[in-house]
């Protein structure tokens, strides 16, 4: 049983060296003027982008075998690399993992099947895609945000002054401390998850076609809300002002109505999934 | 000054002139109407360059697109060859036979393991997707059999992902096309529609992104 146990042991630790000495690493540098657009397409593997000092973009490329190059082209204000699939690469072979510092004003453009996919305090735009990537993207602000998954979870937390577009068919979507002019969720059989006071008088809109929303604010946010669900249940524990509708609100499936000002407007729908909209 | 001399310093003067200028403005048609269909000109381009130039991402985009289909290269990189096939021409042979075993075997295996007929399944939805009224043969269209067709040869491992997605998104249209029939004047129940529309549009064009394997 121990002999056993040895060789396991050694075998474990031959495979771990040859996976390492698979893996190489590549490092770029680029000089970008102000608000760059940087873009990074990468087919599997990981991709985080923070801010860095000065004007130079920065890319740390982790390659896990001889099946995948980093290909790249620049001009002044804009930085694209991409990952370079070779013959009879997979998801393990293929894989890559990027770490990028890019200008706090720079776009970006993030794309990779698997992810995971990180962008934090920045203040340009962001596409992020990503199939079965689960997306993060933290303390950002004054940009456009659109984010598409096909069943990757999002989590977008602290994000001010934004323009938010989040697509998902079967990712569960949840925004923290999130405000801006648009925030609009479309989602399939995904959770949303929304907790914030649904400031900047903007336009909220969250919607499923089978997942649940749920949504906590404050006692003083301000805000006209919708909430319908076709076949699931609403529920609120606020108490609203009662307000005309195009539609006949009927207990436990809609409601309507408005808080203090009614600042921003919020649509919570759902075509099946419950929905609640709660106090913090 | 005459209008020569106007002409020539006219690239200059930008948004002021000076006395001289003045003076030959006040008497020289010809070179007013110049000056001011130039700023009108200037006015306009402003305005074209603030709606019309593309986003960066545009530009991005497009060129990992031609990136992607061999149609530009970087000069500078050299890529290493493409590697030689694993298996070599004269043991191809063992491709067939090998798949042919497998075949055998599990056949054999199943049947031991159950004495019951096979039954083909069909994939079931996801949890919580409203199927009530869907037959699963009218749920996938030819398109969508045509683009699990190409994913399946572009990316086998996402096919089983990318099918379970479009029956989802089938039954939130088939949903919200029955819910805006029936209420027509429903804005919300438009909004369904084209959030349902919106998330297939996303599904083709994830499926479809030449930049991806």
């Amino acid at each position: 049983m121990q002999r056993a146990t040895s060789y396991a042991v050694v075998l474990i630790l031959v495979l771990a060296a040859l996976a390492a000495a698979e893996t190489s690493r590549q490092e770029m540098h680029f000089k970008v003027g102000r608000r760059a657009s940087v873009s990074i397409v990468n087919q599997y593997g990981a991709i985080s982008v923070k801010p860095g000092p000065g004007k130079v973009v920065a890319v740390t490329a982790i390659l896990y075998s001889s099946k995948v190059e980093i290909d790249h082209s620049k001009s002044r204000r804009r930085v694209a690399v991409f990952s370079h699939l070779l013959e009879g690469a997979d998801a393990e072979t293929g894989r890559v993992d990027y770490e990028v510092l890019v200008p706090a004003d720079a776009s970006v453009t993030l794309h990779s099947m698997t992810g995971p996919l990180h962008v934090e305090k920045l203040r340009g735009d962001m596409m992020v895609e990503g199939s079965t990537a689960n997306v993060d993207v933290r303390d950002v602000s004054a940009g456009h945000i659109h984010i598409k998954t096909l069943n990757g979870a999002v989590t977008l937390t602290n994000a001010s002054d934004e323009h938010v577009e989040i697509t998902s068919v079967g990712g569960d979507v949840a925004l923290n401390a999130v405000n801006g002019s648009l925030v609009h969720v479309n989602s399939n059989s995904g959770k949303i998850h929304y907790d914030g006071d649904f400031g900047d008088a903007g336009d909220y809109s969250l919607t499923t076609h089978s997942g649940d929303i749920e949504a906590i604010a404050p006692a003083y946010a301000s805000i006209e809300v919708v909430a319908r669900s076709v076949q699931g249940t609403v529920e609120k524990d606020f108490p609203l002002e009662p307000e005309h509708t195009s539609f006949v609100p009927r207990a436990g499936s809609a409601f309507a109505g408005t808080m203090g000002e009614a600042a921003s407007s919020v649509k919570l729908l759902s075509f099946s999934g419950k929905i609640h909209l709660k106090k913090r | 000054m005459t209008c020569e001399e106007f002409r020539r310093v006219l690239p200059e003067l930008g948004s002021g002139h000076g006395f001289e200028q003045e003076e030959h403005l006040k008497s020289c048609c010809e070179c007013s109407d110049l000056l001011a269909d130039l700023n009108a000109i200037s006015q306009q381009a402003r305005l074209l360059q603030g709606s019309e130039s593309p986003s960066p991402w545009v530009w991005n985009s497009i060129e990992v697109a031609l990136r992607q289909e061999g149609l530009i290269r970087q000069p500078q990189l050299e890529h290493p060859r493409t590697p030689a096939p694993l298996l070599g021409w004269r043991l191809r042979w063992l491709v067939p036979l090998g798949a042919t075993l497998v075949l055998v075997f599990g056949v054999l295996i199943y049947q031991r393991g159950t004495g019951h007929p096979q039954v083909v399944q069909q994939p079931s939805p996801p949890a919580g997707v409203v199927t009530a009224n869907l037959q699963p043969a009218d749920v996938m269209g030819g398109e969508d059999l045509q683009l699990l067709k190409s994913v399946g040869e572009r990316m086998p491992s996402m096919r089983a992902t990318y099918e379970a997605d479009l029956r989802s998104v089938n039954a939130y249209i088939r949903d919200a096309e029955q819910s805006a029939n029936s209420n027509p004047n429903d804005e919300v129940a438009q909004q369904y529609l084209r959030n349902a529309y919106e998330q297939k549009a996303m599904v083709y064009e994830m499926a479809l992104d030449r930049s991806l394997p």
